[in-house]
């Protein structure tokens, strides 16, 4: 009996603490999660040119901010949100002079393939549309873009009863996939990368709200020197070619506020 | 606590009692069958009975997903039919709710039937009585107590649930946020404070529930 | 096997507990008024009746009460209890723990209108002598009132058939002593036709018009009480009935229905219809309560058996004594402790024995 408890507890003490093998250069990106495809894209021709490797956590921006400061173990923040590099700059949590917007995108309203098509987004106020998926408004920034667009054509007090919160943009994209809702708002990047929506209407660059997505490192970096060797290779031309591939907006490069 | 957090308290209360009316009946039938009838597929029916107790809860809320968004077989009837939606609605809320007590219920019920002596319940039948009457007359009344024990613990599960709840229902302020759901939220959002609020008053409802449950089942014997 | 004129209920089957005793009956006729069905305990006369309730079901055979098929292994028919129309007394009662009694009672009337039914149960207990005890509950109540509720629950149905399965036997001794009578009355005031389970001599021969014996989990003979007792079939039924001396004998001379036997040295006259002239041995069986004792020297009288004999040992038996005697074989007398008392009987005390031939039975081999 006591052997027994002995070999239990020793394997669970062994279990705990392991550690999972760590290669060479492993650099962790928190990426926002509108970012998952072309990113992925990216980080697989690095790999093979750099020889470093690449973890993704992909979420909603707040999501990944609130992770960071717990304490998650990162390298490189890429946020949909300016908000949301901010709140950490405030923490002290990014290092200085590393933060740049790297990218730009356009907000659509999307529905699914087989749902008859929405116009305007006035037409977002018809009875026929009950349901309308919007990302988390604290956490993931395509809502609260969506949100102030809304605002600013006065139809969010009519479509506010309407709005399903989706945790990531992602899952807005889902949501809308299965039928379980009318319409979503989502980036045009993401429209693009699945084939069960169709775009319904492109907010035009001049209604919408600057989408702007900031990129920076973590004070706090395991692998700070991997790390900035890829923002730099984010910046360059082999890795803003695939943004453009997908769709986002590549903004002139400039050091961030 | 806040009128915002009272207003939560209350829905994820309400909701908790809409979903004893679902678990209430076919949990009672259930508890009925799987105490007093023997069949060749009994260990299959138990066991799914039992799955919602052991498979992670997001599973069984796929499962649901699939069964009543408006495109599984459930959801499409009811939205043609009806123009009735169940996902991202309290509906689907209620579901989740039952879908995730309904074990641990019938668990309850069934051991408090089969502690009913049979011979009760043969007699009612020389008297002339039913299979209905004699569930109603003899058995419920005598295995009231584990029953009651059975429905607190359920009810108290369902005040408790998220993992099934949030993926058929999501989370819609003041539409289909649980308790648990804000509590989860208020974590992500960063409000600290709002979340130890109502972990409390999540804590303090389940320990009196789960409390009185016991003493009922002790007080059987 | 005596058989029943106007059986009202017929069965044949046979029930088999898993890794259990065998229940089979075979040919049992019951008619109307009271059967007793007799038999040690463990013989499965319960589970006869609870065969004829409709609560175990036997695997083989059919019963059968009036026109009504109740029971058919061979079309796989079987009546629910509820439509058999039957009243089922179990030996505890099995009264409704979460009811008063006048819910109890009223339990089986479901189907009455509600004033018509208060009527029914109001008359019931008072005829039970249970007035006042409507709001009690069970286990309020003493044993004898309990029998008595579980009595009034199962006939104020007026079923068709009554079952009772050991009235008695939960009570004490004076309490059963004293129901023993009422319930005689009360069955005979009801004239539902009755079967009655019990192990209890006095209880068959008070209460019973006829009686089944049962041995082993079979039904075995049946007749009216006192033939059976007085004349069992074989030497299963004479045990089982009780017949305190049996003993192997050699018979000597078979005249008209005069049959002689020898026990040991002992030579016994009994009058026996058609034995078989044939046989060269049989069982003698006498009751207890057959033997007569004299005190001094064997008188002239109609008995035809007089032998002495020796008095071996004497037993309290409830209110009776139980005397044994040793005659050259062993025999049993039942006094009453005055008749022992003036004879002063003790051990090796030296009696006289008469038996009258009528009462010496003869099973032979």
């Amino acid at each position: 009996m006591k052997h027994f408890f002995t070999v239990v507890f020793g394997s669970a003490t062994l279990l705990f603490t392991a550690q999972n093998e760590i290669p060479a250069a492993q650099v962790t990106v928190f990426a926002a999660a509108s970012l998952t495809d072309s990113l992925k894209q990216i980080a697989a021709e690095y790999e093979k040119k750099s020889g470093d490797q690449i973890a993704f956590n992909f979420a909603a921006s707040g999501t990944l901010a609130r992770q960071i400061e717990a304490g998650a173990s990162a390298d490189i923040f890429f946020a949909a949100d300016e908000t949301k590099a901010d709140a950490l700059e405030k923490k002290g949590l990014l290092v200085s002079g590393t933060r740049k917007s790297l990218l730009g995108n356009a907000l659509v309203i999307v529905t699914a393939i087989d749902t008859p098509a929405i116009h305007s987004p006035a037409e977002l106020t018809n009875a026929a549309v009950q349901h309308i998926a919007l990302g988390e408004l604290k956490t993931v920034p395509c809502g609260t873009y969506a949100k102030a667009y809304l605002e600013k054509l006065q139809l969010w007090p009519v479509v506010e009863n309407k709005v399903v919160p989706c945790e990531s943009v992602r899952a807005v994209l889902a949501a809308v996939e299965s039928g379980n809702v009318d319409a979503g708002f989502v980036y045009k990047t993401d429209a693009a990368v699945s084939k069960k929506v169709k775009v319904a209407y492109e907010v035009p660059a001049v209604d919408a709200p600057k989408i702007s997505y900031p990129l920076a490192l973590l004070k706090d970096a395991p692998q700070p020197n991997a790390a900035k060797k890829f923002i730099v290779y984010l910046d360059s031309e082999p890795a803003t070619a695939v943004f453009k591939q997908f769709g986002f907006i590549v903004l002139a490069s400039a050091p961030a506020k | 606590m806040s009128g915002a957090e009272w207003q939560l308290v209350g829905f994820s209360l309400r909701m908790a009692l809409a979903s004893l009316l679902l678990i209430l009946p076919i949990g009672l039938a259930l508890a009925w069958w799987l105490a007093r009838k023997d069949w060749r597929g009994k260990a299959l029916v138990e066991t799914l009975v039992s799955l919602p107790l052991v498979l992670p809860p997001v599973v069984t809320g796929l499962v649901l997903l699939q069964l009543f968004g408006r495109r599984g077989p459930v959801g499409s009837w009811l939205h043609n039919t009806f123009n009735c939606d169940v996902v991202f609605t309290w509906r689907a809320v209620v579901i989740a709710l039952a879908a995730m007590s309904l074990p641990l219920f019938v668990r309850a019920a069934r051991t408090a039937f089969e502690e009913v002596d049979v011979k009760f319940e043969q007699l009612a039948r020389t008297l002339g009585a039913g299979e209905w009457r004699v569930c109603f007359t003899i058995t419920l009344p005598l295995a009231k107590r584990g029953v009651l024990a059975g429905t607190l613990l359920a009810f108290a599960r369902a005040l408790g649930e998220f993992g099934a709840t949030i993926m058929v229902a999501g989370n819609i302020p003041g539409r289909t946020t649980t308790l648990p759901v804000a509590i989860y939220q208020a974590v992500e959002n960063g409000e600290d404070t709002h979340a130890w609020t109502l972990a409390g008053v999540s804590a303090v409802i389940a320990f009196a529930a789960v409390f009185i449950s016991e003493k009922l089942q002790r007080w059987r014997k | 096997m005596a058989q029943v004129k106007d059986a009202i209920l017929t069965a044949n089957f046979r029930k088999q507990f898993p890794g259990g005793p065998e229940i089979v009956a075979d040919d049992l006729r019951i008619g109307g008024g009271i059967t007793v069905l007799f038999g040690t305990s463990g013989s499965g006369k319960t589970t006869f009746l609870r065969c004829l309730a409709g609560l175990e079901r036997p695997e083989t055979g059919t019963i059968f009460f009036g026109q009504e098929n109740w029971f058919d292994a061979g079309k796989n028919y079987f009546r629910a209890p509820r439509k058999r129309g039957v009243g089922f007394v179990p030996q505890d009662y099995a009264l409704f723990p979460h009811l008063t009694v006048a819910g109890n009672v009223s339990y089986g009337l479901n189907e009455m209108p509600a004033a018509k039914r208060a009527v029914c149960v109001t008359e019931t207990l008072h005829w039970l002598g249970l007035e006042g005890l409507e709001n009690r509950l069970p286990r309020e109540l003493s044993g004898g009132q309990q029998q008595r509720v579980a009595l009034a629950r199962a006939v104020v149905r007026r079923p068709q058939l009554l079952l009772l399965d050991e009235p008695l036997a939960a009570l004490d001794t004076p309490t059963r002593q004293r129901l023993r009578g009422k319930i005689q009355q009360l069955l005979r005031q009801l004239g539902i036709p009755t079967i009655l389970v019990t192990h209890d001599r006095f209880e068959a021969l008070a209460l019973g018009d006829r009686m089944v014996v049962v041995a082993d989990g079979h039904n075995q003979q049946s007749g009216p009480v006192t033939e059976v007792f007085n004349r069992p079939d074989n030497l299963a039924v004479a045990h089982i009935a009780g017949t305190e001396t049996v003993l192997p004998a050699r018979v000597l001379k078979v005249a008209d229905d005069i049959v002689t036997v020898a026990v040991g040295d002992v030579k016994l006259v009994a009058m026996a219809t058609d034995f078989p002239p044939e046989a060269t041995e049989a069982h003698v069986c006498i009751r207890a309560e057959d033997v007569m004792l004299v005190a001094d020297a064997l008188p002239t009288a109609s008995a035809r058996n007089r032998f002495s004999a020796t008095v071996v040992a004497v037993e309290r038996d409830g209110p009776l004594l139980r005397v044994e005697l040793d005659c050259g074989f062993p025999l049993k007398a039942l006094l009453t402790p005055q008749a022992a008392a003036e004879m002063k009987l003790q051990p090796r005390a030296a009696v006289g024995v008469l038996i009258k031939a009528p009462h010496i039975h003869l099973i032979p081999r």
